[in-house]
């Protein structure tokens, strides 16, 4: 068990490795010159070339991404031209804001997910079924920003029960998380009813049935315990499209983000802070679905990935 | 033929006439082509028929827009500025007068060409490099499988966001970034396939024939791998039509004046308080394509890939 999840979480090193590069790569090629970028478009030789030795864009491709990946495994991500601050700083102000939409997002999720899905699994082919696979096919259609923005305008113009944009309190955060968490429930209530649906018609349910316990007991003591097994796996690579759903939210509600801060940022030409904000997301992505993956295999001893 | 007998609450069932239709039915249905069973199968479907009509309409919108659209998409009218939805402007009017249906109706060309290319080439992208690692594994297959590995890792949206930072906005860049980001999915999907259908005896006597590999390959092995990848494509459309409406929408995509639906929902997002409108049609549209789409690609799933 210890070594399967110690050869998990190191064969996570070479997927790091290799999307650093790919992130910088992206960068390194992208049209237009960095000197330029940085310096704007009217300079005199001398400074164009120092500015290129001070950066180390003088450098041919390997050197540069050697120091690159040094300076990150230091935790520089190097300094905003915009703002003329290190990156990692901007980045530690505005994650924890996304986190917070994010993990409201999940706990919503879970509230609205997993009574929808068992219901549907138990009362499976009856009207109750339908109406909540109806349901979720609809909400796995909504894109979640005009889902925000449906929100905004019934919740915050309408009735006036939450602020219309901003941070701050807890009030700012509810709409978002909400867009969020809903337009993820639709595709996580699918899972549960699918995961409960094969759970059910184990054995074991049986014999608990036949033993006399209430179906109650049954069901969310016994059934859905096991059932939330393959869940936990899918809420980790649910993560990646919780951040990338959470961008457009971010932009609606005036939320001061990372997605935010990275949309601002490319449209700006701030590169490095999108190189930052992308370095931070992808591998925090990452890293959550291996550990998905390694939990799985703690909570299930069955699974053994050999 | 049922006529008034003994039997069965006073209803007398002629049973030879009964069978003879019957054997005449089964007769007619192993007679169909498999093209006319595999639809009938499909239509079977309650969902299938449901998405299939929103596609229709969907491409019959985009095809003959010019002729659907009772306005110029880009024509400003001063005397009609953020109506909202009347006989003469269906979905209303935006901030200078244009009329959204126009606009929704023009929009949807967008949608459907970047949803076309992007997934036409991811899945040719995907499905050649899936191919090579199945059929050649080894070395071949160890390298294309890490990349493949690590590509499927990157959430899409966050790896297309990243690309058009790289490329700059534009529906053409939307298109490359989308394709960039989503092509792992169906070289996974071929590859497995492909290790699968390498072990059958078939090929292996192929391949003792002397047949040339790209003969096998594209003879003999990806006709029997193509349909996890048609199912595949269907449902990666509307993710592709949702990446460039919200890409659009962060002003990462079409920029304005271009009609994307993602563009009109951008233009809308300041005027929510007094013109809802703007924003909500295009995001219907949005939903429904989606819902249409995923509808058809869950029934041609059942019929076609019964095993997933």
């Amino acid at each position: 068990m210890l070594k399967y999840i110690v050869k998990r979480i190191l064969l996570m090193i070479p997927v790091l490795v290799f999307m650093t590069i790919i992130v910088f790569t992206i960068f390194f090629f992208a049209p237009g010159d960095p000197v330029s970028r940085i310096a704007g478009p009217n300079v005199t030789p001398e400074v164009y070339e120092s500015i290129k030795r001070k950066y180390g864009l003088d450098q041919p491709y390997i050197v540069q991404y050697w120091r690159f990946m040094k300076s990150v495994i230091e935790g520089d991500l190097g300094i905003s031209i915009l703002q003329e601050r290190p990156v990692i700083d901007m980045i530690k102000e505005r994650l924890p804001v996304t986190l917070e939409i994010g993990l409201l997002g999940f706990l919503i999720t879970f509230v609205i997910a997993i009574p929808a899905g068992v219901m549907a699994a138990v009362k499976k082919n009856t009207f109750v079924d339908y109406l909540c696979m109806s349901g979720t096919l609809v909400g796995v259609a909504i894109p979640t920003f005009w889902f925000g923005m449906l929100l905004m305008y019934f919740f915050a113009y309408k009735l006036r029960w939450f602020p219309i944009s901003g941070y701050g309190t807890i009030k700012h955060l509810i709409l978002p998380s909400f867009a969020i968490g809903l337009t993820n429930a639709a595709i996580t209530a699918r899972m549960v009813r699918s995961s409960m649906l094969e759970v059910l018609k184990q054995d074991y349910v049986r014999t608990a049935r036949s033993k006399g316990l209430l179906e109650k007991v049954v069901i969310y003591r016994h059934a859905l315990k096991n059932a939330m097994i393959p869940i936990i796996t899918l809420m980790g690579l649910r993560l990646g499209w919780i951040i990338g759903g959470s961008v457009a939210l971010e932009i609606i509600f005036s939320i001061p983000g990372i997605g935010r801060l990275m949309v601002d940022s490319i449209l700006a030409r701030d590169y490095p802070v999108v190189q930052g904000a992308m370095l931070v997301l992808t591998s925090s992505i990452i890293v959550a679905n291996i550990l998905a993956d390694a939990l799985y295999a703690i909570v299930d001893p069955r699974i053994r990935y050999s | 033929m049922i006529t008034p007998g003994s039997r069965n609450g006073g209803v007398y069932v002629d049973k030879e006439w009964v069978k003879q239709q019957l054997s005449e039915y089964v007769e007619e249905k192993e007679e169909k082509r498999p093209v006319v069973e595999f639809l009938t199968k499909l239509f079977k479907h309650k969902g299938a028929v449901f998405g299939a009509i929103i596609i229709f309409l969907f491409v019959f919108t985009a095809v003959f827009a010019p002729w659907l659209a009772p306005y110029e998409y880009d024509k400003p009218d001063s005397s009609a500025i953020l109506q909202p939805s009347s006989a003469e402007h269906l979905f209303g009017t935006d901030e200078f007068g244009r009329d959204i249906f126009s606009r929704i109706v023009y929009g949807s060309r967008i949608s459907l060409k970047v949803a076309l290319v992007a997934v036409g080439i991811s899945l040719v992208a995907g499905t050649v490099l899936g191919a090579l690692a199945g059929y050649y594994g080894g070395i071949v297959d160890y390298i294309i499988s890490s990349i493949t590995d690590i590509a499927w890792a990157f959430p899409t949206t966050l790896l297309a966001i990243a690309f058009i930072a790289a490329l700059g906005t534009g529906i053409q860049n939307v298109i490359i970034a989308i394709a960039l980001a989503s092509w792992a999915g169906y070289c996974r999907v071929v590859r497995g396939q492909f290790l699968s259908l390498r072990e059958r005896e078939s090929i292996q006597a192929a391949r003792i024939l002397g047949m040339s590999d790209a003969r096998i390959i594209f003879g003999h092995m990806l006709p029997n791998a193509l349909a996890p990848v048609i199912v595949m494509a269907t449902l990666e459309l509307p993710k592709a039509i949702v990446i460039e409406a919200s890409l659009s929408f962060l002003g990462l995509g079409a920029q304005p004046p271009t009609p994307s639906w993602g563009v009109i929902l951008d233009s809308g997002k300041g005027l929510i308080g007094q013109a809802p409108w703007i924003s909500f049609f295009p995001g219907l549209m949005i939903m429904l394509v989606v819902l249409g789409f995923n509808l058809f690609g869950d029934a041609l799933r059942d019929v076609l890939d019964p095993n997933s």
